[in-house]
């Protein structure tokens, strides 16, 4: 998936899209090739996206997941055959391991075919040259799945397979009588290898006729059995015959290569269309299993949506038997977003820059109901947005202006950007008058996002929409165990991550000396605290 | 003797379902040990499995161009190897081709239908030689690889055995070659370790380093790595060290014998001296392929 104009490295990371993209892996190589071509959806394109994430939604919903996954198990058991077709084309006699991948190649079409068939939008794959090469391999299928040359493909083959059998049994046979002769001079039962030992005391005389010396040693000699005139001639005749199973062979793979070459172009469209499909299913798949929702993607740069999740983080909690707490969003500008530590703003941040994402790339998106557009660029600042390329010279601050500066010269016409804690580690003063700044800016440019910040007054002065996380219902008690998850489950329950519009004054503060001392803080320093805090 | 058919009832004794024949350096008779152990199993009507770690059954050794020992294998034979090297005739029958790559390109598992000579390249790795076993185990009653020392740790915890080949062309001296071969087998023999009993479990290998502060510390607890493999000491160190502290292994690995092969490239052993210099110094039953004798 390409995502270069879309997604710089940094906000990739900060929005985990490598977990999106392996989401989304197709099963085959043919899949493989398709995925790795797919591009966003532009501003301008809406139509289209909508028109993908509907069939996506609508391949989703006719099919269940167990035959979503039979769709999967049959082209992850497809392997490759576009190198096949390509070396037909060019004239070259394909070996035995292309048609056996060619005649999986038909089956997996097969059977595509009908684990898909009467699903609105999905074309069939099979074409008729996908039928004539799959007639023309019939008689090389052995077993199930596996492929051999067989004779019943040629009278000449069969013909010269027989010889050829015939004459390897003379040849054994010469060989045999050799061994057997030499063997009983020599009392050994062993000499049907290549090379043996004699050792020299145990030899009375001179060594039997049809034994060659290969190495002397003090007390033996390494030897070998000795082609004699029988064995000689049975030679000849087996190589003659092994010559003409082998043009034989190479007549038939010929025979086969030009039904495939006369038919490339068109095995062609059928790889690609197994990819398409495989990268559709993919999709599909991944739409069925997080409950994904086709969202209206409307021309105007705006994302809203009801009950979004953030699809990575809701997985993480699933393995701890854990549930994320789907939130609503609506943005058609520049807002601030406050709220306790561990509240979720930042979660709120990368669930807006998912949906967008899903958006982006055609797919229903893991919200009840969502109205977005379409972005040239969604980028993350702050908090998980630090470029390693910058190196350890710059400090945090000095790396987020320079982030910050970037996205800005790029200029993207449509600009999507979550900004969490900027300007944090310097002084709130100064912090907060770059902020309301930076959103100034950024309204000029009509750019779309959410500010995450605990410094207060930022939504007012920059005189924009103020959304917060709800937050804590109450502090709860310090564990007696003094056990991290513990605490952590203790606050996930007391904790109301849920975003609200805040209308007239700023909410409350950030809970950080209640959640210090419910993270295992000692509580004489806690105690410091609040007393600071009371001077 | 039939050295190739008194090594398979060996294997077949132990219960193991495949062998693998590893050798204490290049061209000591890991590939004519195998061939004779694959002679006897087709000879019972065993349908064998063959795979090799690197190559094997190539004309001439590709490193120094010398002729090797080459493997002319019999219809129903099923082997792994790369698609580089499969011939193209006579036509082979194609059971399923895998993604673990090769030198000579990905892996093909084929059934031999026409007698002929084949050469086998497998994939190099521990877990890619574990896949292709398990395939072949389904494909045959018995299989053979011929090995590589630093990959046995695809076998441990299995149900394979071990053959180890030593040869004159692995030693300057044949005290040298009896040496090597014996830490070798003590080192693979490591026995399973005891629950029961107190044990310092060790992540990683156990290096000479690791083994001396041991031994300083007077450590008397079972020394435990995952696999044989793991310890990582040769020669005289290795030998102070199990004969000195408990080491022991959560998966062990089954050698069931050793053989011999007295002729080198440079050097020659005087084979029967060296069959018995072997058998005394390893504890196994010791075959000579060559001269087809035996000493345990």
């Amino acid at each position: 998936v390409r995502i270069d104009a879309l997604l710089d490295t940094t906000s990739a990371q900060a929005l985990h899209f490598a977990w999106l993209s392996l989401a989304l892996e197709p099963a085959s190589e043919y899949g493989d090739r398709v995925y790795a071509g797919i591009q966003p959806f532009a501003p301008g394109e809406e139509a289209a996206a909508q028109a993908r994430a509907a069939l996506v939604s609508g391949v989703a919903e006719s099919l269940d997941a167990a035959r979503l996954d039979a769709v999967r198990d049959a082209l992850r058991g497809s392997p490759d055959a576009a190198g096949a077709i390509a070396r037909a084309s060019m004239g070259d006699v394909l070996a035995d391991a292309h048609l056996f991948e060619l005649q999986r190649f038909c089956d997996a079409i097969v059977r595509v075919d009908a684990l898909l068939d009467g699903v609105p939008g999905i074309d069939k794959i099979s074409n008729e040259a996908v039928a004539i090469t799959a007639r023309a391999l019939e008689s090389g299928r052995t077993g199930k799945f596996a492929f051999y040359l067989a004779d019943s493909f040629d009278g000449v083959l069969a013909a010269s397979r027989t010889r050829l059998s015939r004459a390897q049994a003379e040849l054994d046979a010469a060989r045999g009588r050799t061994a057997q002769r030499i063997g009983s001079i020599l009392n050994r039962d062993d000499l049907s290898s290549d090379e043996f030992i004699l050792m020299r005391a145990e030899i009375d005389g001179d060594l039997p006729a049809g034994v060659r010396v290969l190495r002397e040693a003090p007390t033996y000699y390494l030897c070998a059995l000795e082609f004699d005139e029988a064995a000689l001639a049975a030679l000849e005749r087996r190589d003659a015959a092994a010559n003409d199973v082998a043009s034989a062979e190479e007549g038939v793979r010929g025979e086969l290569s030009a039904v495939v070459r006369s038919h490339a172009a068109q095995l062609d469209r059928a790889a690609q269309h197994l990819g398409e499909i495989d990268v559709l299913i993919a999709a599909a798949r991944f739409a069925q299993l997080h409950r994904c929702r086709v969202a209206d993607i409307v021309t105007e740069p705006v994302l809203t949506f009801s009950q979004g999740r953030y699809l990575p983080l809701e997985a993480e909690l699933e393995l701890q038997g854990r549930a994320f707490t789907p939130i609503d969003v609506e943005l058609h500008d520049v807002a601030v977003l406050t709220g306790p530590n561990m509240g979720g703003k930042s979660v709120c941040l990368r669930t807006c820059g998912f949906v967008a994402l899903c958006v982006a790339f055609g797919l229903p998106v893991p919200a009840e109901s969502a109205r977005a557009g379409l972005f040239d660029e969604i980028a993350w600042l702050g908090i998980g947005g630090e470029d390693e390329e910058l190196g350890g010279l710059l400090s945090s601050f000095a790396k987020e202006v320079v982030r910050l500066r970037d996205v800005l010269e790029r200029n993207a016409p449509r600009l999507f950007v979550l900004i969490d804690e900027f300007a944090r580690t310097t002084t709130p003063h100064e912090g907060k008058a770059l902020l309301v700044a930076l959103i100034a800016r950024l309204r000029e440019r009509g750019a779309r996002g959410m500010v995450a910040t605990h410094l207060s007054g930022v939504a007012r002065e920059a005189n924009a929409r103020h959304f917060a996380v709800r937050g804590l219902r109450g502090i709860p008690a310090r564990p007696a165990t003094g056990d991290l998850q513990e605490a952590l489950a203790a606050l996930a329950a007391s904790m109301d991550y849920t975003i609200g519009e805040i209308k007239g004054e700023e909410g409350s503060g950030a809970d950080a000396i209640a959640l210090a001392g419910l993270l295992g803080l000692d509580e004489d320093l806690i105690a410091g605290a609040h007393r600071a805090l009371r001077r | 003797m039939r050295v190739g058919k008194a090594i398979f009832e060996l294997a077949r004794a132990a219960g193991a379902r495949s062998l693998f024949v590893v050798g204490i350096g290049k061209n000591v008779g890991k590939t004519v040990t195998m061939r004779a152990v694959y002679e006897a199993a087709s000879e019972t009507g065993a349908r064998v499995g063959l795979t090799s770690i690197g190559r094997d059954g190539e004309a001439v050794d590709a490193g120094d161009a010398q002729p090797k020992p080459r493997l002319f294998l019999r219809p129903e034979t099923v082997i792994a190897t790369a698609r580089g090297v499969l011939p193209a005739s006579p036509a082979s029958e194609i059971l399923a081709l895998s993604r673990l790559q090769t030198a000579a390109g990905e892996v093909v598992f084929a059934r031999v239908l026409g007698s002929a000579f084949y050469e086998l390249v497998g994939p190099p790795t521990a877990s890619g030689i574990r896949e292709t076993v398990d395939l072949l185990e389904t494909l045959g009653d018995v299989t053979i690889v011929d090995g590589a020392i630093d990959r046995v740790a695809a076998l441990a915890g299995g149900d394979d055995a071990i053959v180890v080949a030593c040869g004159a062309s692995a030693a300057n001296t044949m005290q040298e070659a009896v040496d090597g071969v014996a830490a070798l087998v003590s080192r693979l023999r490591v026995a399973a370790y005891d629950p029961a009993l107190p044990a310092l479990h060790l992540d990683g290998a156990l290096t000479p380093t690791r083994a001396a502060a041991l031994i300083a510390q007077h450590e008397e607890r079972q020394v435990v790595v995952r696999d044989p493999t793991q310890i990582a000491l040769t020669g005289k160190g290795a030998a102070r060290a199990l004969e000195t502290l408990r080491i022991r292994c959560v998966r062990p690995l089954r050698v069931i014998a050793a053989t011999v092969a007295s002729i080198g490239r440079e050097r020659t052993f005087e084979p029967r001296t060296f069959l018995k210099a072997v058998a005394e110094a390893t504890g196994l039953p010791v075959f000579d392929v060559y001269a087809g004798t035996h000493a345990a």
